[in-house]
């Protein structure tokens, strides 16, 4: 599939009650799916993930709100990350990864022979843990989103893309008046937000992002916090959080996703409990949520 | 998972230390309903000022447990079962401190009421509701205590009694309004009455506050919880 093929297929608008049966129904767990009124903008369908014969990821089932942010929660090795990287292929870059299942992004399943992983990941970007800058200026930091996607506009084209991004990331006004300087003479925050900038330069539709907030400030985290409120008019988020606060107050809905020894002694993640955040956070549904919530947790 | 254990010790002790603090009230809030009840309906002006000095401790404890419900809840913002437990303790606070605010309207009836001519069936009516709301709030209490549903649900078929009293009470006073100062008296005594038909409402919001904290789910006990508690009940 070329790249246009790749770019009309995740673009055709078939509303869902028209596309087969096998990729608008979650065939093996209804309780993760999400609700009739919400449009998704990626499903999984019972995902496994290995890292050579090691399954770190059993029979994730669960649909993201399009223009909602969810929130993947749980304790360490629960595989959440893991989860959050198959969204984009992102684990293909790690050689003894393998996912079987299926992510559906606009009901075509991104792990099919003939999509094109670079697409992929252009359409569904992601933000990492620490904040990390190229060691370039703040507008080449935005522009390499836009150029390493295709972007073949002139000067005052790309001037406008990274001015829109900045925009969106909510740093033009910091930084308008020294573009030109390096991504590491910002604050922590700031170049977690050009790294934002970066994301949404190539105007994604999912934005992926793990931890974000975790190497900053409290204030800085309220800044994200609040630019991802804005960002979710435009895009749909999914971030893997360990901070359940955060999770509570940015997220609509929380997949909380729990660790369980196997028959191997193997650590293998699977998801527990999929919800609205606020019924998650007050009256969850699953004994191991409502424990993990409450601290009471082995 | 298995081998559960606590890793918010901490938070968990405190909220324990809360939650007896606030439950320390009942038994004040009951003293003071059935002191008062007393002071009005035998005219004890000394009685009724000794609920309203009773009343200061009952302040006091609430303020106490808002300020440590405050510093909990900066602190630890917590999540389920926990949310839910602290924000039944803040209504468990609200309702005893009320509670403690209508024995003390009763007890200034009782000194307003001093001296005055008095009808004994109406006394008597107003012993009984007093006798009729104490147990409400012990088993509204006991059924939080014990995390019990199906107790919290008996609470609208104890109150139905209480409603169906004070309503009486009206037609009671309408009956003396021939005499200027028995009319006063019963007046006053209505008001009474008013007060224990809304500590028996305290205590039917409280135990819907425990239903929501066993099962999570809002639910009013509403006529068709009315009709769930009256199963069984043979009258």
């Amino acid at each position: 599939m070329t790249k246009e093929q790749m770019t009309e297929r995740m673009t055709d608008t078939t509303p869902p009650d028209k596309a087969p049966a096998l990729i608008t129904q979650f065939a093996s767990d209804t309780a993760h799916k999400l609700p009739e009124t919400v449009v998704p903008a990626m499903r999984t369908l019972d995902v496994d993930v290995y890292y050579g014969d090691f399954k770190a990821v059993r029979e994730v089932s669960v649909g993201f709100g399009k223009n909602e942010i969810t929130a993947l929660i749980g304790p360490s090795g629960c595989g959440k990350s893991t989860v959050l990287r198959c969204l984009n292929r992102m684990n293909d870059l790690i050689p003894s990864a393998r996912v079987d299942g299926d992510v559906f992004f606009h009901d075509k399943n991104i792990y099919d022979e003939d999509v094109d992983p670079v697409e992929i990941r252009r359409r569904i970007g992601m933000v990492f843990q620490k904040p990390n800058p190229f060691s370039k200026s703040i507008y080449d930091n935005v522009a390499w989103g836009a150029k390493i996607n295709g972007f073949k506009g002139k000067k005052p084209e790309m001037d406008d893309l990274v001015e829109r991004a900045l925009v969106q990331a909510a740093l033009w006004d910091e930084v308008k008046d020294k573009l030109g300087e390096s991504g590491y003479s910002l604050s922590g925050g700031q170049q977690q937000r050009l790294c934002i900038a970066r994301a949404v330069a190539p105007s994604p539709e999912v934005l992926l992002m793990d931890e974000p907030c975790s190497a900053l400030d409290p204030i800085a985290t309220l800044r994200i916090e609040e630019l991802m409120l804005d960002l979710k008019e435009r895009y749909t988020i999914v971030i893997v959080t360990h901070n359940m606060q955060q999770a509570a107050r940015v997220s609509d809905r929380t997949a909380f996703f729990n660790v369980r020894l196997n028959e191997q002694g193997q650590r293998t993640g699977y998801l527990v409990e999929f919800n609205k955040t606020d019924q998650l956070f007050t009256s969850p549904n699953e004994k191991d949520t409502e424990d993990y919530i409450t601290g009471r947790f082995g | 998972m298995t081998n559960t254990r606590d890793t918010n010790l901490h938070f968990h002790a405190e909220l324990d230390g809360l939650e007896r603090k606030v439950l320390s009230m009942v038994d004040r809030a009951e003293q003071m309903i059935e002191m008062a009840v007393q002071a009005v309906t035998k005219d004890d002006i000394d009685l009724a000022a000794r609920v309203i000095a009773l009343d200061d401790d009952i302040d006091r404890t609430y303020f106490e447990v808002h300020t440590e419900w405050t510093s909990l809840m900066a602190r630890h913002q917590p999540l389920g079962s926990d949310l839910r437990r602290m924000t039944i303790l803040l209504q468990l606070n609200v309702t005893f401190e009320r509670m403690g605010d209508q024995c003390v309207n009763i007890a200034k009836i009782a000194q307003f009421n001093a001296g005055l001519p008095r009808v004994e069936r109406i006394c008597d009516q107003i012993r009984e509701m007093g006798d009729l709301v104490r147990p409400m709030v012990r088993t509204a209490i006991e059924a939080y205590v014990r995390g019990d549903v199906d107790e919290a649900r008996l609470l609208p078929a104890m109150d139905h009694p209480v409603d169906r009293l004070n309503a009486n009470m009206y037609k009671e006073t309408v009956a003396v309004r021939d005499n200027p100062q028995l009319l006063e008296w019963a007046t006053k005594m209505m008001m009474a009455s008013r007060a224990l038909e809304r500590v028996g409402d305290q205590a039917v919001d409280f135990a819907e506050q425990t239903a929501y904290l066993i099962t999570g789910e809002r639910a009013e006990f509403d006529e068709e919880g009315l009709a769930r508690a009256f199963d069984g009940i043979d009258d």
